[in-house]
C-alpha cells in the first residue's frame, strides 16, 4: 500500500511540473508576443483576454453557482459609460475609470441582488436581463449621458497599445486565478456542495446567500474591469451597444463551445470565438448565423462542450480543482 | 382627464396584444417546463412570413395568416421534433441553450434575407378610427388586437381543458411517467404544444406587424414583452397571460402619462420587476396550486 501510494504521489509530482513548466512557456510567450508578432496578432490576443475573462465570470455563475444570468451586458455597458465619463466629461486618467467602475459594479450588483436574489431559475434569468435592458431605455432617454449619441472615446487613441496588451493579459490571468482561487477554497466545497444538491447542502451549514451573493459580486466587478478595456479597445459607446444582448451572446457561446463548469473551458471557446468571427468577418451577416448553427450542433452532440468531452474521453484536468486526499502515511 | 382615459383605455387594448405575444411562451413553459428563449424570434420570423404571403396573395388576410400557420406548424413540429426532445431530458440547461442558438441563427437569417429596414403588414382595418368621441378614440388594429387575443385565449382554455388530446398533454404536464404508462406518447404531446405556440406565434406575428413596423431584430425586445407578461400572470397559466399582459400594457402607457413618452417601456421594465420581486410566482401560477 505505501508503495502504491508514494508512487501516486510521485506520479501527481511530476505531471503538476509538466504543468509549471507548460504554463511558464505559455507565459513567457505570451509575455514577448507583441515585440514579436505583429499589431495584428497582438490586437487578436487582446479580444482573446478580455472575451475570456468575461466568460470566465459567467461560467463562475451558470457553471458552479447555478446562477445563469443573460443580464451581464448591464456591468459591461455601466463601465463603459464610466470610462467615457471620467475620461471625455471630467478628463480623468485611465486608471481612475477602473477604479471607479469596480466601485460602481460592487454597488450596482449589491442593489440589484435584493429584488433579483428573490428570483429561482429561469425567473433570475428573465430578471438580470430585463435589468440590462431596463438601463439601456435609461440611458438612451438620460441627458446626462447625451441620450443615445453616446461618447467617443479619444483617451483609447494616445494610449500606449503595448502597455495595454499587459493590462488585458493580466486582467485574463487574474480573471482565471480568481476563479482557481474560489473553487479551491472553502467557498468552492460549498458550491459543488449547492449544484448537486442545494437542500443538503443548506442543512449542512453552507450559508446558500452568502456564497451566491460573493460570487455574484466578484464576478460583477472582474466583469466590469473587463468592459473598462472592452470599451478602451472599442474607442466609442453608445447605449444600443452598451447594454446589447450581444455580450452576453458572445460569453454563452464561448462558455458552451468550450465547456460549461469547467475553467478551460472558456479559454478554448475564447479562442475559438475570437478567431472564428476574425475569419468569419468577411462574411458580414454570416458569422453569428454561423456561430448559433455550430453552438446547437454542439450542444446536441457534446452538451459539455469540447472540454467536457475531453475530460470524459480522456480524463483530462488542466487545472484540478478536485482535492487529493492526502494519503495516511 | 382625457388623455388619461386614452391612456387607460389603449393600455388595456395593448395588454391583449401582449397578451397573445405571451401565449405560446407561457403554453410551452407550462407543458414541458422549457423557457423558449426563441420564442421573440420566431414571432418575428412569423410577421415576415405572413407579409411574404401578403405581398404574393395581395393582402388576403385570412388565407395570408392560414398560409402562415401551416408553415408555421409544420417548422415548430421539426424544431421540437428533431432538436427540443432530444435534449429536453437532459436537465434544463442544455434544451435552454438549444433555444437561444436557434433563436440567434433565426435573427441572423431573417437579416440576412430581408435586410434591417423596418417592414409592416397592412390591412384594412388598421388605420380606421373605430370609436372617435371627445374623451377617447380607437383605432381598429388595437381593438382588433384586443378582440383576437381573448378569443384565442378563451378558445385555447377550452382545448386545453375539454378535449381529449388537451387532456394528454395536461398529463404530460404534471406526470410524465404516469402519462406514459396510460398510453400517452409524452414527446408527441410536446411536439403537438409547440405547435399551438408556433401558431399563436403566428396570430401574434400578424396582430404586431399589423400594428407597429418591425425589423429582424426586433425579436428580443418581444421576448421581453412575453417573459413580463407570463411571469406577471403566472408561468404556465393561460388565463394569467391577458392578466399580465394588461398589467404590462397599463404600466406602459401610465408610465408614458406620468413620467413622458421616452419612459413607456422603462416604467413597463420597472413594474416587471416590482411584481417579480413580490411574487415571484405571479399572480395566477400553477404552481401554487399544485
Amino acid at each position: 500500500m505505501k508503495n502504491n501510494h508514494s508512487s501516486l504521489r510521485a506520479q501527481s509530482k511530476t505531471a503538476s511540473l509538466i504543468k509549471l513548466i507548460v504554463a511558464a512557456v505559455i507565459l513567457i510567450v505570451l509575455i514577448v508576443m507583441p515585440f514579436v508578432g505583429g499589431a495584428y496578432i497582438r490586437n487578436i490576443l487582446i479580444l482573446i483576454f478580455l472575451y475570456m475573462a468575461v466568460s470566465q465570470m459567467w461560467n463562475l455563475l451558470a457553471g458552479y453557482t447555478g446562477l445563469v444570468s443573460l443580464g451581464m451586458q448591464a456591468f459591461i455597458g455601466l463601465a463603459g459609460y464610466v470610462l467615457a465619463l471620467t475620461t471625455q466629461q471630467y478628463g480623468k486618467p485611465i486608471w481612475l475609470a477602473f477604479i471607479l467602475a469596480a466601485v460602481i459594479a460592487v454597488v450596482f450588483a449589491l442593489i440589484i441582488s435584493l429584488p433579483i436574489f428573490k428570483m429561482k431559475g429561469v425567473y433570475f434569468t428573465i430578471g438580470t436581463w430585463i435589468i440590462a435592458e431596463a438601463l439601456y431605455v435609461f440611458f438612451a432617454n438620460w441627458a446626462f449621458v447625451k441620450y443615445s449619441i453616446g461618447y467617443n472615446i479619444t483617451v483609447a487613441y494616445r494610449m500606449n497599445l503595448n502597455t495595454f496588451y499587459y493590462l488585458c493579459l493580466v486582467i485574463g490571468i487574474v480573471s482565471i486565478a480568481v476563479v482557481l482561487f474560489i473553487l479551491r477554497s472553502k467557498t468552492g466545497l460549498a458550491l459543488m456542495a449547492m449544484r448537486d444538491n442545494e437542500d443538503a447542502a443548506e442543512v449542512r451549514g453552507v450559508r446558500l446567500y452568502r456564497t451566491k451573493l460573493m460570487c455574484f459580486l466578484i464576478a460583477s466587478v472582474v466583469t466590469a474591469i473587463a468592459g473598462v478595456a472592452l470599451y478602451l479597445n472599442l474607442a466609442y459607446i453608445r447605449p444600443t451597444n452598451a447594454f446589447s444582448i450581444e455580450w452576453t451572446v458572445s460569453m454563452v457561446f464561448i462558455v458552451i463551445i468550450g465547456g460549461i463548469g469547467t475553467i478551460e473551458g472558456p479559454i478554448i471557446g475564447a479562442i475559438i470565438y475570437v478567431l472564428l468571427s476574425q475569419i468569419l468577418y468577411n462574411f458580414a451577416g454570416y458569422s453569428n448565423l454561423i456561430l448559433g448553427i455550430i453552438a446547437v450542433i454542439l450542444i446536441m452532440v457534446a452538451p459539455k462542450g469540447i472540454m467536457g468531452y475531453l475530460e470524459e474521453r480522456f480524463a483530462w484536468d488542466i487545472f484540478g480543482i478536485r482535492r487529493r486526499i492526502k494519503p495516511k502515511s | 382627464m382625457e388623455l388619461l382615459i386614452q391612456s387607460i383605455v389603449t393600455g388595456i387594448l395593448l395588454g391583449g396584444l401582449y397578451a397573445i405575444v405571451g401565449l405560446g411562451l407561457s403554453l410551452v413553459f407550462g407543458i414541458m417546463g422549457l423557457t423558449n428563449i426563441a420564442h421573440g424570434n420566431l414571432m418575428i420570423m412569423c410577421s415576415f412570413i405572413v407579409m411574404v404571403f401578403g405581398t404574393v396573395f395581395n393582402g388576403n388576410i385570412i388565407l395570408m395568416l392560414v398560409l402562415a400557420i401551416a408553415c408555421m406548424v409544420v417548422f415548430g413540429f421539426l424544431f421540437q421534433n428533431f432538436l427540443v426532445n432530444k435534449v429536453i431530458d437532459k436537465g434544463p440547461n442544455p434544451a435552454l441553450l438549444v433555444t437561444f442558438g436557434v433563436s440567434i441563427v433565426i435573427q441572423n437569417a431573417l437579416q440576412l434575407i430581408f435586410g434591417a429596414d423596418a417592414r409592416s403588414i397592412k390591412s384594412a382595418f388598421a388605420t380606421v378610427n373605430v370609436v372617435s368621441s371627445d374623451y377617447v378614440s380607437i383605432s381598429g388594429a388595437y381593438l382588433a388586437n384586443f378582440v383576437v387575443a381573448v378569443v384565442v385565449i378563451v378558445l385555447l382554455s377550452l382545448f386545453i381543458k375539454r378535449t381529449r388530446m388537451g387532456r394528454a398533454i395536461r398529463a404530460s404536464a404534471n406526470n410524465v411517467r404516469a402519462a406514459e404508462l396510460m398510453g400517452v406518447n409524452t414527446k408527441l404531446m410536446y411536439s403537438v404544444t409547440m405547435c399551438i405556440a408556433m401558431a399563436t406565434a403566428c396570430i401574434a406575428g400578424l396582430l404586431v406587424g399589423n400594428t407597429f413596423v418591425f425589423y429582424p431584430y426586433s425579436g428580443p425586445q418581444y421576448l421581453i414583452i412575453a417573459f413580463g407578461v407570463v411571469v406577471i400572470g403566472g408561468m404556465g397559466s393561460i388565463p394569467g397571460t391577458l392578466l399580465g399582459g394588461i398589467i404590462l400594457g397599463l404600466a406602459q402607457l401610465l408610465g408614458s402619462y406620468f413620467f413622458g413618452t421616452g419612459y413607456q417601456i422603462f416604467s413597463g421594465y420597472i413594474v416587471m420587476l416590482i411584481l417579480l420581486t413580490v411574487c415571484p410566482a405571479g399572480l395566477l401560477s400553477n404552481a401554487k396550486r399544485k
